[in-house]
């Protein structure tokens, strides 16, 4: 079946700097903005650009993600030719490995790209939140002639050492690449998506396996490669909200930013909506004496005390007389009578007990005491009256973690 | 395949649902924030182990296709059995054109539809009842008792519009009383089991009586012949007849013991999702007693209501008392109390909007106030 263009989704990341809260769970399948879990945004875009046919690379602790992607049913991506498909490592007959890295995990799996004999390639990454039509940068890859387009966004110069940064020449052409530079001869930063057309990318995919010294990495060898044997490289240039939620400072920032209509993440646009699995239940229940404000919640939920500043996804119960102030709530989660919960993110189904005190605000913190987000692993269970200071990390079973 | 095969009657019938049911038949009146009067008929089967349903359809079923889909939220979309429609195919007379007069003329209009039924049993029930039954137990208790057919009854003071009531002794009912200018007897729920072989005999006995009802021509003409059960339920039940009963029914969910009730994990109410993004509640927004379902957003001050997905109260506006169907907007300033806004409805700034708990208000769907 030929398909012009299909989607790599590279979804194996192990989420590391998530510490507790991924789990046991892939870090694209962690709840996102109270409904969605964040590898519903690569995918949504997938759909909403005309991409039916998607590849998604797993390799850690994927029961979560494969149970959410299920037959792709939420994304319109369960058709007959092409869809959503899990592919994670596999043993042939001289053996199997590991993906290496990004690079490998592609070239393991050239078998399932040549079933679609594409002729482009989009290589997409699983923790990122943001909103882009991808057949328009196939479109610029195509007018550029490129062999590899790269979608580039401005960011602040000073920011610019963390990124993998990119110079252009006059055309929007890279001219130079330089992971995480420490003098950035430019603010264009790579976001991690790529166009590839898949002959060029096929042959380096099989050059760049038999060089032993490779990474096997794209922004590490296949870039550095590619740009340095003269091919045709081509920027993409993105303005709109893009977030890497990799940690949990940043997780925490996207969610807060859903809350504010002056921070580009909209997910309100019918034009461009992003899609999930949704849960079965009732509509949330705010109760008589419920202070719900500049907050997004959800199905299931049943909410009697006061909620400011929040997001809470979907069965949240938060009880009377309780606060949970400038909190990520994730499903499940139970916050019992009278406990206070401040500058948190709760795991799934933890449950908070009654007059518990988690967190705290950095205003009522001085700046050097002032430890920063409590983050409750999934399943985390507090006894009544338990205090957890700012800045803690509790595991499953409530014992402190160090980040 | 567990024995039980459902049927669901879906077609026009007096009612005094005003335009509420002008545009679509009961089953498809949404209900609870994000439900379809359908919903429960089809979790309550589902959730019984019934694996194929049949819909029977006539007039402004438009709206409830379109929500059913192929019956895939109720995991009914099969390769053999599930959901199967039934509009009127076996002509005869006037019925392509004219309303079903009753249960048993609805049944010989898809009379080919009952030979291809797997199932020794079928549950027939009418789409606009909302309960959340057990009838997985119904069943067991029907095939164990050797009754003819069990009747599904209603166990609070709650009256129907066109209801039907039962004298009951001894779980064996006695009377079947209809148009009861004053109910007395248990209110039927329009739910029933019965042999998929002695439906099939009496639908063709009827039709060839040209009978077509199934409480006149069945229930009461055969109740001592045959052994008429009933079942009570004691739960939530509610009948979509009339608006006032529309009305009173929807802000009983406000009760969190009848939601507990109605919504009880043991047997999940399914329905179809949302591609909405969470509710937005603003930092002025008050939003008190109230169901709020997926994509709304509230700047303003809600009380005592039910919010479908995608309802907007802007800032200064007021609701209270009222429901509100997908995609209500409720701009600055308006006040609204005892309405029941279809969907898409426009109620402009400083409107006031007033109807009284005995007399709520219904603003037609689409309509710009």
């Amino acid at each position: 079946m030929k398909k012009e263009c299909i989607a790599m989704l590279l979804a194996g990341g192990q989420g590391s700097r998530l510490y507790v809260l991924t789990g046991d769970m892939a870090k694209p399948a962690v709840p996102f903005g109270g409904k969605y879990r964040i590898i519903d945004f690569p995918l949504s875009n997938c759909t909403n650009s005309g991409i039916d046919t998607v590849g998604v690379l797993t390799q850690y602790r994927p029961l979560e993600l494969n149970s959410y992607i299920g037959s792709g049913l939420p994304w319109d991506l369960d058709g007959s030719t092409g869809g959503v498909h899990i592919l994670p490592p596999y043993m042939g007959s001289k053996g199997g490995t590991w993906y290496k890295g990004t690079a490998n995990a592609i070239y393991q799996n050239i078998g399932f790209i040549d079933l679609y004999d594409p002729e482009y390639v989009v290589i997409l990454s699983g923790d990122h939140i943001y909103k882009m039509d991808y057949s328009d940068m196939v479109k610029r890859h195509k007018e550029a002639g490129a062999a590899c387009t790269i979608s580039v966004m401005e960011v602040p110069w000073e920011e610019a050492p963390r990124f993998g940064i990119m110079s252009v020449n006059g055309e929007d052409m890279i001219t130079e690449f330089a992971e995480k530079p420490k003098e950035p001869k430019s603010n264009l930063a790579s976001m991690g998506i790529y166009v590839f057309s898949w002959k060029t990318l096929r042959q380096y995919l099989t050059d760049d396996e038999a060089n032993p010294e490779s990474e096997n990495d794209f922004g590490k060898n296949i870039i550095p490669t590619m740009l340095g044997d003269g091919q045709r490289m081509a920027a993409y240039r993105f303005a709109g909200y893009w977030k890497d939620v990799g940690t949990l400072d940043s997780l925490w920032d996207a969610n807060m930013d859903m809350l504010s209509p002056t921070s580009g993440l909209d997910l309100t646009d019918d034009s461009w909506p992003i899609y999930a699995r949704s849960v079965n239940a009732p509509p949330a229940f705010l109760g008589g004496d419920a202070k719900v404000t500049h907050s997004a919640i959800n199905r299931g939920s049943i909410l009697e005390g006061t909620v400011e500043n929040s997001v809470l996804s979907s069965n949240v119960t938060v009880g009377a007389g309780a606060r949970v102030s400038y909190s990520v709530l994730l499903p499940g989660t139970v916050v019992e009578p009278g406990a206070v919960v401040e500058y948190a993110i709760l795991g799934e189904g933890c449950r908070v007990g009654r007059d518990c005190r988690v967190g705290g605000s950095p205003e009522a913190d001085s700046a050097d005491t002032w430890g920063g987000l409590t983050v409750l692993a999934p399943g985390c269970r507090l006894e009544d009256g338990r205090e957890v200071r700012p800045g803690i990390m509790l595991g499953k079973n409530a014992e402190e973690v160090s980040k | 395949m567990n024995g039980l095969h459902g049927i669901i009657f879906s077609y026009e019938k007096r009612n005094e649902m005003q335009e509420l049911g002008q545009i679509r038949s009961a089953a498809s009146i949404p209900f609870g924030g994000r439900y379809r009067a359908v919903d429960f008929a089809l979790s309550s089967l589902v959730n019984a182990g019934c694996t194929d349903v049949g819909i029977v359809l006539h007039g402004h079923y438009q709206s409830l296709l379109d929500h059913l889909g192929t019956g895939k939220a109720w995991d009914l979309s099969r390769k053999r059995g599930g959901l199967r429609m039934l509009p009127p195919f076996n002509y005869q007379q006037s019925w392509g054109a004219m309303p079903f007069r009753g249960h048993m003329e609805a049944l010989a209009g898809v009379r080919s539809y009952l030979d291809t039924i797997r199932q020794d049993y079928v549950a027939l029930m009418d789409g606009d009842l909302v309960a959340n039954l057990p009838l997985g137990d119904i069943f067991e208790s029907h095939v164990k008792s050797g009754a003819d057919i069990t009747a599904v009854c209603g166990n609070d003071s709650f009256a129907t519009d066109d209801g039907t009531y039962f004298e009951i002794s001894d779980g064996r009912v006695t009377e079947v009383l209809y148009n009861l200018h004053r109910p007395r007897g248990y209110r039927g729920l329009e739910v029933y089991i019965v042999s998929t072989k002695l439906l099939k005999e009496m639908v063709d006995e009827c039709t060839a009586k040209d009978q077509y009802s199934w409480r006149r021509d069945v229930l009461q003409a055969r109740k001592d012949e045959l052994y008429l059960r009933s079942y009570i339920w004691s739960g939530f039940a509610a009948q979509m007849r009339s608006v006032k009963e529309y009305y009173d029914r929807s802000m009983q969910l406000l009760d969190p013991a009848i939601r507990a009730e109605l919504f009880t994990p043991a047997r999940p109410v399914r329905a179809k999702g949302d591609d909405k993004s969470s509710t937005y509640v603003g930092p002025e927004g008050v939003c008190v007693n109230s169901l709020v379902a997926e994509g709304c957003r509230i700047e303003g001050v809600v009380e005592n209501s039910i919010l479908f997905a995608g309802v907007n109260v802007a800032k200064g506006a007021v609701v209270r008392d009222s429901v509100l169907f997908k995609g209500t907007e409720i701009q600055g300033g308006a006040k609204l109390a005892y309405v029941i806004c279809d969907k898409d409805v426009k109620v402009q700034e400083n409107r006031t909007l007033m109807g009284h708990a005995t007399y709520p208000i219904v603003v037609a769907k689409g309509s710009i106030v």
